[in-house]
């Protein structure tokens, strides 16, 4: 299904055109009421009508998380405040928050994308969606309500937490979708199995971003709560949720080209690279009016699929993200994503997807643990067993990234669960 | 049923666990009759035989234990030096390995009970039986205290 075939299945040329056209007004747009932006093409000596085609988009300067921190609170909008009709803020982990402003039409476009998202993934109007999303500064609560209130689903704003309560109204009201963070997701499977209840749900998709979650991972969502489990991409700093959206095909993610560009680019070299490349993800906003963005470096790992899609949309995909390079471990050397450990984690029969990355320095040395939980699937008596357990875990971490970890088997239930995004990695480096 | 069902623990190798286990079976009125503890370089292995098995694997479960059950043998063995060699003896010439073996706390009329894993069940019940060597059956382990 696809909620507005007009837009989503224009022909590349006339998208590429809007895209021009809109991306002309937006330069405009912030060159004069933005000082940060006045100041950064000054510096780059580039004015918006030097930008002739798309293909002048490399000439423009980046926009990082630093320059949003820097401008906090207000200093991106392009908007009085009282044009501003709503503002949220990303967890700043280190000092200030980036906060983002939303006017009354950024608001609409923002549920008008999140619609089309949820439709993409299999979504209907007829669906009753527990949006398990947290509400709050954090995008992802408001971002899925609107959106699924826009497509005219019933939605339940539960927010994220409350695990038992939560299961208890999944089974109660016949909740079809689920919308959570995957960590958040697996730790509900958990307990709804824990319960016996795993016949009482009625769930038919999830929908979960947030965080970077591996295909297994799907997988196993997918056969124990028997749903279709799809990946939604989305950052606050350029919207929130329903930036870009997995179609039924599963194969990678639209991105809403209407209203973001997308650039890859080497995150050493900060240079474009071709569709297809693995780099990282630049957007640039198109459409938004309080607060747009000029190539904002997302941090993400992903690639661009130029190919068309067999759902018939023309707005191109992005591969599911690898990491973030802010999540992105270097051990000895060696680049090491998180979800790359847990590709290997959820190969092995029975192993429980419950896990933490403790990165260490031992006589100037990087060390990384892993930690596993042991669960009654994989728990034998002779430690023999366990002990091969270990070791295959070490091998093939060694052969899919060429690095020798410490694995270390836990009692169940040790690792903590997370209700929102998962903290998979403890870095103990003092660098 | 000559057959015993011993249960086995995952316990991490730090300050308090073993605690951990035996205070919820103490809670739960579960007397443990013989207990070994396994270990490798950071996680352990608590074996132990009770006199109903199912219940504390339940208990250890609900209370977020990793457990399973095993079974395991317990023969009696007459507590005087050069027995033990004798019925190792009868296996080895069975060909029977053990993979584990710990010893019974109480005594039972001049006898020692030892608890062994071995590699072939069936094989050592018929080489007990036909070594006179005496196997110990559930009920038998409620009558000793």
């Amino acid at each position: 299904m696809i909620y507005d075939d007009e837009i989503e299945t224009l022909p590349r040329e006339a998208l590429e055109a809007l895209q021009f056209k809109r991306l002309q007004q937006t330069l405009e747009r912030v060159y004069a009421l933005v000082p940060f932006y006045k100041e950064a093409f000054k510096k780059a000596n580039i004015l918006p009508e030097d930008i002739k085609s798309l293909k002048d988009l490399h000439k423009l300067p980046f926009t990082t998380k630093d320059d949003l921190r820097e401008s906090y609170p207000y200093g991106m909008f392009s908007m009085p405040i009282n044009k501003i009709v709503r503002i949220h803020a990303s967890s700043g982990t280190t000092g200030k928050p980036t906060v983002v402003g939303y006017s009354k039409a950024d608001i609409e476009e923002w549920a008008q994308l999140m619609a089309r998202s949820f439709v993409a993934c299999g979504v209907t109007d007829k669906d009753i969606i527990q949006n398990a999303y947290g509400y709050g500064l954090f995008t992802g609560g408001l971002g899925a309500h609107y959106g699924a209130e826009k497509l005219g689903a019933a939605v339940i704003p539960i927010s994220g937490g409350n695990t038992k309560k939560q299961i208890m109204i999944m089974v109660d009201f016949k909740s079809t979708v689920l919308t959570a963070t995957p960590s958040y997701a697996q730790l509900l499977a958990d307990t709804i199995e824990e319960m016996g209840l795993l016949d009482k749900i009625n769930l038919r998709v999830g929908v979960f971003g947030a965080e970077p979650w591996s295909e297994n991972m799907r997988q196993k969502l997918e056969e124990k709560l028997r749903i279709n489990a799809m990946d939604i991409y989305g950052l606050s700093e350029i919207m929130g949720p329903g930036v870009a959206i997995e179609c039924e095909a599963k194969e990678g993610l639209h991105i809403w080209e209407d209203a973001f560009i997308p650039e890859i680019i080497d995150p050493q070299t900060l240079e474009p690279l071709e569709d297809g490349q693995e780099g990282e993800l630049v957007i640039t906003t198109i459409k938004k009016q309080a607060m747009p963005l000029i190539r904002y470096r997302t941090k993400d790992i992903t690639r661009i699929i130029k190919e068309p899609c067999k759902c018939g949309r023309t707005h191109r995909r992005i591969q599911k993200i690898l990491g973030r390079s802010d999540d992105m471990l270097i051990i000895r050397g060696v680049n090491v994503f998180p979800s790359q450990i847990e590709s290997v984690l959820m190969e092995i029969e029975g192993l429980a997807p419950h896990y933490q990355l403790i990165v260490d320095r031992v006589n100037n040395l990087d060390t990384l643990e892993v930690q596993v939980e042991v669960d009654s699937k994989v728990f034998s008596d002779e430690i023999k067993r366990l002990q091969s357990l270990q070791n295959q875990i070490q091998k093939d971490i060694k052969d899919l990234l060429g690095i020798t970890t410490k694995v270390t088997l836990v009692e169940p239930r040790t690792i903590q669960r997370s209700e929102g995004k998962a903290k998979r990695v403890i870095d103990k480096r003092k660098i | 049923m000559k057959r015993l069902n011993q249960i086995s623990v995952f316990v991490e190798n730090k300050p308090g666990r073993l605690l951990d286990v035996v205070e919820v079976l103490g809670n739960n009125n579960i007397d443990i009759k013989a207990i070994s503890l396994a270990d490798s370089s950071d996680f352990g292995i608590v074996r132990f035989i009770c006199e109903d098995p199912k219940f504390a694997h339940e208990i250890l479960t609900k209370n977020g234990f990793t457990a399973s059950l095993t079974e395991v043998l317990a023969i009696a063995i007459s507590d005087r030096p050069g027995s033990l060699a004798k019925v190792l003896k009868s296996f080895k010439e069975s060909n029977i390995n053990i993979e584990y073996m710990y010893g019974f706390s109480a005594k039972i009329k001049d006898y020692a009970v030892m608890i062994i894993k071995v590699s072939d069940l069936e094989e050592t019940i018929k080489c007990c039986i036909a070594n006179n060597i005496q196997i110990l059956s559930q009920s038998d382990i409620k009558s000793i205290v």
